[in-house]
């Protein structure tokens, strides 16, 4: 057992609860929890006892099934307590995976009051915290916080409180995360005051303000706070001989938070706070602070399918996939979502069409081809359309930042409470209107969901969390493996392109097999296999570890000065001569001139200028990176492309020569380099 | 009182309060499969299975596992009768898995766990292969580990009764241990000490622990 108020084991929350107040000190063993109704009884028409399950905070909890063999859990209520059981009535049909289901109150001949509930067979979250004194592992925490939060959400979301959060009241079953207990805690509150009955297990889970009589929101929270704490130490925050000390120290005494890090630390002093105005305003920010759990799946599997939100057209896939990679605009702006949206769709049906491997590596080349050819025509109506954009996107950009910034941050806080409000004692708090807000839609389940969209840039080049990689030796090989993959797809990019290129209308292009033909291909194959290579080691490197993005376009820039000598020594090399072709000019900033080898030093600046602007502005370790949304993504190279054109018209480097390079190389980076399942990936936290 | 635990083939429901429920086999060899009216399935499963898929034979102090469909031990497939030792995952089909357990040395009975989500029908929590003796109680060597029993429970066959006796039980930091001291609890309403027989429909409950039989 966990360590509790009082020493003795027995001490077990399930007799606890029917101790009298004072009980928390006294070192006797309780009154053993009898159990009224033996196997086989039937107090209620249609449902057959089969064995007591444990007592709750005001009767016993049985297993039973019915005359059709239906399990169910039947709960006590030895009272009569029909203003308490309007709060119950509030909860029957509240539908939620996290929440356990209640099927129906039924009243007995004897008038009783029965609650007909879901039976879950799997542990509670009590057992789980006991077989882990040290604490749970983060990940196993996180799965059931979520779960937990979710479900919590939901209550909340309902106008309930649920005011009872404590580990004997959660369980998970078949990896699902179920919250119990929700609807019946306002008879625990009520006894609680009259001091009738008073439960040791629950003190540790009780907000400060409870004294005074308040029961709102916070309560939750606070309590949430500390099964967070709980879960990832193995002890509550608050511990004592008796329910009085452990009630002054809530009261008065602050948390030893020392055991917890970052942002754990953060998230329970917040939730923990004395003052339940400075606490979280609701669960959604509070999760928001937490790294998502890796095997959060395994929990609350049908968190995010029960999504009736607006968000999932755009996110359609893989929460985690689609957070991470994509673009980090904090602000989205609904063009962008809009055409990123119909881009993922586009991809979507691209990955389930039943073309196979081949056959889509040819369909992408011809396709680049036709691209490439006919870029004369489409590439300036980009170039408007963008431009378009960007104005848009600046006014807009100004536009947001001068008016008050209702959007992300108030979000997830749907008109928090205000610091010195008296929440009513009554179970039902009056719940703000569903759908004036998103932040409110946004409560109920899918908020794992919405955490990575308010904060994507957390997310973004793994700052939060890192794929989990192999050992060295398996990486070297990998490494290898890269490598001649790499070389392999260069010499193939290489001949399609220049084949490609020469079907342009009155092209001016050497024979095919000729002397300058092969000069020429040896060129575009040296100078892509370098800078593949280079990508290749440097992602390498970067894999699996978060870094300043800028950093890393720098140290690529410096290689991109490399490659820039590289290439002007092959062009001296093969004797190639570098012709310019308008057909890929999309900007004229400066004449262009052929460049040939009789040019000598002097000309060596227009390599290092456009190698150096290319490799500065694609971020090219995101090609390489195991973790990319798919192993080959067609939008990459169209961007790399014409990033490429753009870098050459800068600095009148010769077309096509520089996006010919860029495209052999983002197809091969993206071809050798390994790429891990989406469902096969594990995180680690940095 | 009629003999009812004489059946070679008796099997029984025991409801432990605040524990679980378990499906007791008391016959030397059980099938696994799937319920089937007109087969007679010793432990009937709930899941993709034939109607007799495998066996597990109690021979002399070991358990003998028989395959009679698809059947896997530890991963390995089970061609011929193959001895069961503590710990051993035995996979029926391509997803029930069992764990099958021999907590207590001194004792020939067996515990079969449910890895996979399913269960027995009616349902239970775990599978107990019952020789001559099956121990309810705190200690983790427990056949059913009750925790938060103030004393052991051990359940007996002698001749073709069963009998239940109850010994009272001290925590110590090292420890559970027992004590000879003589318990008084109630079988059906009748006051005992120490030990009495039960019958298959009965419900034993004392000070701190209740359990029912139901047959099957």
């Amino acid at each position: 057992m966990k360590p509790s108020v009082v020493p003795v084991d027995e001490a077990d929350s399930v007799d606890v609860d029917f101790r009298p107040t004072d009980a928390g000190a006294s070192r006797d063993l309780p009154a053993p929890a009898k159990f009224v109704y033996p196997s086989g009884s039937q107090p209620l028409v249609g449902y057959t006892i089969k064995r007591g399950v444990g007592h709750g905070g005001f009767g016993e909890v049985y297993y039973a099934v019915s005359d059709a063999g239906k399990e169910v859990a039947l709960k006590l209520i030895r009272r009569n307590l029909d203003v308490e059981l309007r709060g119950m009535r509030h909860c029957l049909n509240l539908k939620h995976p996290n929440l356990l289901a209640i099927y129906d109150i039924r009243r007995d001949e004897h008038g009783d009051t029965w609650v007909i509930m879901e039976y879950v067979s799997g542990h509670r979250l009590e057992e789980v915290i006991a077989a882990n004194p040290q604490g749970m592992p983060q990940d196993q925490a996180l799965a059931w916080f979520f779960g937990i939060a979710a479900g919590v959400a939901c209550l909340h979301d309902h106008g309930i409180v649920h005011r009872d959060l404590k580990p004997g009241n959660i369980f998970c079953d078949e990896g699902v995360v179920k919250l119990g207990d929700y609807g019946l805690a306002k008879f625990i509150s009520c006894s609680r005051r009259s001091g009738q009955t008073e439960s040791v297990g629950t003190v540790h889970y009780m907000a400060p303000e409870i004294a005074n009589g308040r029961y709102g929101k916070e309560i939750d929270i606070y309590a949430l706070g500390v099964i967070l704490y709980e879960m990832l130490t193995g002890h509550v925050p608050f511990e004592g001989e008796s329910v009085g000390e452990v009630l002054m120290k809530h009261l008065t005494a602050q948390p030893d938070l020392s055991a917890l890090n970052e942002p754990f630390r953060g998230v329970v002093a917040r939730a923990l706070d004395k003052d339940p105005a400075k606490r979280f305003k609701s669960v959604t920010e509070m999760l928001a602070e937490l790294p998502r759990p890796a095997r959060f799946e395994v929990y609350a599997g049908p968190l995010p399918a029960a999504d009736a939100g607006q968000e999932m057209v755009s996110t359609g896939k893989s929460g985690k996939a689609t957070s991470r990679h994509s673009v980090a605009t904090v602000d989205e702006e609904p063009i962008f979502m809009a055409v990123r949206a119909l881009f993922r769709r586009a991809c979507d049906t691209w990955r389930q069409s039943s073309f196979n491997l081949p056959t889509k590596i040819a369909l992408l080349v011809v396709g680049t081809g036709v691209l490439l050819m006919t870029s004369g025509t489409w590439l300036s109506v980009l170039i408007f359309l963008v431009m378009l954009y960007a104005s848009y996107w600046v006014v807009r950009a100004i536009l947001t930042a001068l008016l008050p910034r209702s959007g992300a941050e108030a979000l997830p806080s749907p008109a928090p409470p205000s610091a010195g409000e008296t929440r009513p004692t009554a179970q039902v708090v009056a719940a703000e209107p569903m759908s004036s807000t998103m932040g409110w839609s946004a409560m109920a389940s899918p908020l794992p969901n919405a955490k990575p969209r308010l904060t994507p840039s957390r997310f973004t080049d793994g700052e939060a969390e890192v794929l989990l990689l192999g050992p060295p030796r398996e990486r070297l090989a990998q490494w290898l493996g890269s490598l001649v993959g790499g070389a392999l797809a260069t010499l193939a990019m290489g001949l399609v392109m220049l084949v490609l290129i020469g079907f342009r209308e009155g092209a001016a292009e050497p024979e095919l097999w000729s002397l300058t033909w092969w000069s020429r291909y040896a060129w575009l194959v040296a100078v892509s296999l370098s800078c593949t290579w280079a990508v290749l080691t440097a992602s390498k490197f970067w894999e699996g570890r978060s870094g300043d993005a800028m950093l890393r376009r720098f140290l690529l820039m410096v290689i991109g000065l490399g490659l820039g000598l590289v290439a002007f020594g092959a062009t001296a090399y093969f004797g190639v001569e570098l012709t310019h072709e308008r057909f890929m000019q999309i900007l004229n900033v400066r004449p262009h001139r052929a460049l040939s080898p009789s040019d000598g030093w002097a000309s060596s600046k227009y390599y290092l200028a456009a190698f150096a602007t290319l490799f500065f502005v694609v971020r090219w370790w995101r090609l390489a990176d195991p973790a990319r949304n798919v192993r080959m993504s067609l939008w990459t190279i169209i961007v790399c492309v014409v990033l490429a054109a753009l870098a050459a018209d800068l600095w009148g480097f010769p077309q096509p020569w520089l996006p010919m390079v860029a495209c052999a190389v983002s197809v091969a980076v993206q071809l050798a380099s390994p790429w891990i399942h989406p469902r096969d990936r594990r995180w680690r936290k940095t | 009182m009629d003999r009812p635990f004489g059946n070679p083939g008796s099997r029984f429901l025991l409801w432990v309060d605040s524990v679980g429920g378990y499906w007791v086999c008391l016959g030397d060899e059980v099938i696994l499969g799937q319920p089937h009216p007109s087969a007679r399935v010793d432990v009937p499963l709930l899941g993709d299975l034939s109607a007799r898929h495998a066996r597990i034979r109690r021979d002399g102090e070991g358990y003998i596992l028989e395959a009679l469909r698809e059947t896997r031990m530890n991963g390995h497939r089970v061609e011929q009768p193959t001895l069961l030792s503590d710990g051993a995952t035995i996979a029926l089909g391509d997803t029930v898995r069992l764990l099958f357990r021999r907590p207590l040395a001194l004792s020939a009975t067996a515990r079969l766990d449910f890895l996979s989500r399913h269960r027995t029908h009616p349902s239970s929590d775990a599978v107990l292969l019952m020789a001559d003796t099956c121990v309810l109680g705190p200690r983790p060597s427990s056949h059913v580990v009750c925790r938060d029993w103030p004393c052991e429970v051990v359940l007996f066959r002698q001749e073709v009764g069963l009998f239940c006796q109850v010994t009272r039980v001290i925590r110590t930091t090292a420890g559970v241990i027992t004590h000879p001291e003589g318990v008084m609890f109630e079988i059906d309403g009748h006051r005992q000490c120490q030990r009495g027989q039960i019958c298959p429909n009965s419900r034993v409950a004392g000070e701190g622990f209740s359990f029912g039989l139901e047959a099957i």
